[in-house]
């Protein structure tokens, strides 16, 4: 039997005892390469062997501890080459994502505190967010703004306060950085976009690039996505709602972020099931080619359209809010979801009374 | 302050009557995840927080660390290698396999290799154990804690591969990544069931206890492998 080892390869006989083995040279860096290259190799021991004691037999290393410290330097070597292999196009997609994210919240964050510090001194500029952080940096106080200005009313007869020399240096500062966050969002945006096509360019072609990029941030990678099943990847996001219809009897969530979509978020709520399962499974498809190398297939998109529109001619009108067997008439809720009465339930220790109120708005995914 | 031997390399501290699980720092004067250091009698010790390391929750529930200050240890599910760390402390005079597949944790892995001696890092599936068989040895212990749907699986396919006969196994199962929905007592019941005999490898369970109050809905096995003599 031929066996790959991290230090060579060695012909063993039936009970085990070495009868050849050529040696690699111990050179850290060679067999560094050769124990990440072995791992495709058919020659792998198939059952473990004690390595220890055939490399001492075989005059690799003469002591144990010649054994441990060798192999314990070409691991580490071969773990960070392995560690540097690992940015690939897609995680860069995911971190971009999740940087978008992290400045969206920042920017919230930030612009609120503008809105609510500035507001002292302007409190008639009606601006939010973004166009109120580019007026405070680019004027200051409401004292500079021009004649010309649509503001200039507003701002010679505003009941603000004076703003002084330091705040408004201060807050002008606060501004110009708030610009800067939304710069870089923009570029952010850019960067998915840009690079969602060449990534997965079946998936943007179905999804478009924003939603393609949520997709693959939450199941972690191209290739993770491509290995959910369509129903996974349909209520994909939907976490809290999938798990508390998994634990109890809240109703099943539609769909995850898959809901941005406009063929979903445009269509009717009595559609909107039915084509997200539609829209779910398309995805699944053009992920599938995506992720083992297949070229844009625009029939992917052609035959889901041709769903979609024979789902809404199917069903024009919302179904009848009583049709299904009903206990009790739901207690006026909008979107008619039949009223879970839980008689027999109360004995099943888990739900109880306040729980389920959480349980049936959970059912509605986010 | 005093200290207790618990098993080899495994410590109370006893300071105002409190008992702190800790292990002796191999690397003295630094901490890995943020733990206390004691020092006793100029002796560093590294405080053991029972509740971010299933292991550590293991010595207190009373298992018989079958860890010995010289045991090879084929260690899955590594991680960061907050618990890697103390079993680092343990084997004095041995070596510990972690083995982890996720690239980001690698990362702090190989930081803490990089500082100990005896920890051999290793980048791989715990489900293929082929893939590192030309890397682990035979060792004495292996213990798993990797929170994967297949658990009793992959710890018996890599008790076929790696561990030396009657060597024992300690893992750590988690419910909640096994079935969300069952109660954890049934699928602790079935996890242990499949290991007793479902891949081909006999074990024998020695010990089991939920890990209470240190983890939720975790069990904690301790086993040996059983070595069919007729067989062979």
């Amino acid at each position: 039997m031929k066996a790959v080892t991290w230090f060579g390869t060695l012909k063993l006989s039936e009970n085990g005892d070495v009868e050849e083995c050529s040696l690699l040279e111990k050179d850290p860096e060679q067999l560094a390469q050769h124990m990440l290259l072995a791992v495709e190799n058919e020659e792998l021991p198939t059952h473990g062997l004690d390595l220890r004691e055939l490399a001492l037999a075989c005059g690799f290393v003469e002591l144990d501890e010649d054994y441990d410290v060798l192999l314990r330097e070409i691991c580490i070597k071969a773990a960070k080459r392995q560690i540097s292999m690992t940015d690939t196009d897609d995680k860069r997609i995911i971190q971009a994502v999740e940087a978008m994210d992290d400045v969206d919240k920042a920017a919230n964050e930030l612009s609120e505190r503008l809105t609510e510090w500035y507001g002292v001194y302007f409190p008639e500029l009606e601006l939010t967010a973004e166009s109120m952080a580019r007026f405070v940096a680019r004027f200051g106080s409401r004292e500079n703004v021009p004649e010309d200005h649509n503001m200039f009313s507003k701002a010679s007869s505003s009941m603000g306060a004076e703003l002084s020399l330091v705040d408004e240096d201060l807050l002008r500062n606060f501004a110009t950085n708030l610009c800067g966050i939304y710069d870089t969002r923009k570029n952010l945006e850019q960067y998915i976009m840009a690079n969602m096509g060449a990534v997965a360019p079946n998936l943007t072609n179905i999804a478009g690039a924003p939603l393609g990029a949520r997709l693959i941030s939450l199941a972690g990678g191209l290739k993770k996505l491509a290995a959910f099943p369509s129903s996974t990847v349909q209520v994909i996001g939907a976490n809290n709602a999938l798990f508390k219809h998994l634990r109890s009897r809240a109703p099943s969530p539609k769909h995850g972020v898959i809901f941005n979509h406009p063929f979903i978020k445009g269509a009717p709520w009595w559609q909107r099931g039915k084509i997200a399962r539609a829209l779910a499974a398309k995805i699944s498809l053009a992920v599938r080619m995506d992720a083992y190398g297949g070229k844009l297939d625009p029939s992917i998109k052609v035959n889901l359209e041709r769903k979609v529109e024979s789902i809404r001619k199917a069903h024009p009108e919302p179904p009848k809010k009583q049709s299904t067997k009903v206990t009790q008439p739901g207690p006026g809720r909008a979107g008619g979801r039949p009223a879970k009465k839980r008689g027999g339930q109360k004995k099943g220790g888990m739900n109880k009374g306040s729980k389920n109120t959480n349980d049936r708005s959970g059912g509605r995914p986010a | 302050m005093k200290v207790e031997q618990l098993s080899d390399g495994i410590f109370e501290v006893i300071i105002d009557d409190r008992k702190i699980l800790s292990t002796h720092n191999l690397y003295p004067g630094h901490s890995v995840y943020g733990e206390r250091l004691m020092d006793v009698d100029g002796i560093e010790y590294r405080q053991w927080d029972p509740h971010r390391s299933k292991l550590g929750a293991m010595v207190l529930k009373g298992f018989d660390i079958p860890i010995e200050y010289d045991s090879h240890v084929l260690y899955l599910g590594a991680a960061s290698g907050t618990t890697v760390s103390h079993v680092s402390d343990i084997l004095t005079d041995g070596l510990v396999y972690a083995v982890e597949f996720s690239p980001r944790t690698m990362r702090d892995l190989i930081k803490l290799c990089d500082q100990r001696p005896n920890i051999i890092p290793i980048l791989a599936d715990a489900n293929q154990p082929r893939s590192y068989a030309h890397i682990v040895e035979t060792v004495d212990v292996i213990f798993q804690d990797v929170a994967q749907p297949n658990q009793a699986e992959i710890a018996a396919i890599n008790s076929k591969y790696f561990l030396e006969d009657d060597g024992h196994l300690m893992l750590s199962i988690k419910s909640r990544s096994i079935d969300t929905v069952a109660s954890p007592k049934k699928v602790f019941k079935d996890e242990v069931k499949k290991l007793e005999g479902d891949f081909g490898v006999e074990f024998e369970v020695l010990q089991r206890k939920e890990l209470d109050p240190f983890h939720e809905d975790h069990l904690g096995v301790l086993a040996r492998m059983f070595v069919d003599e007729d067989e062979e």
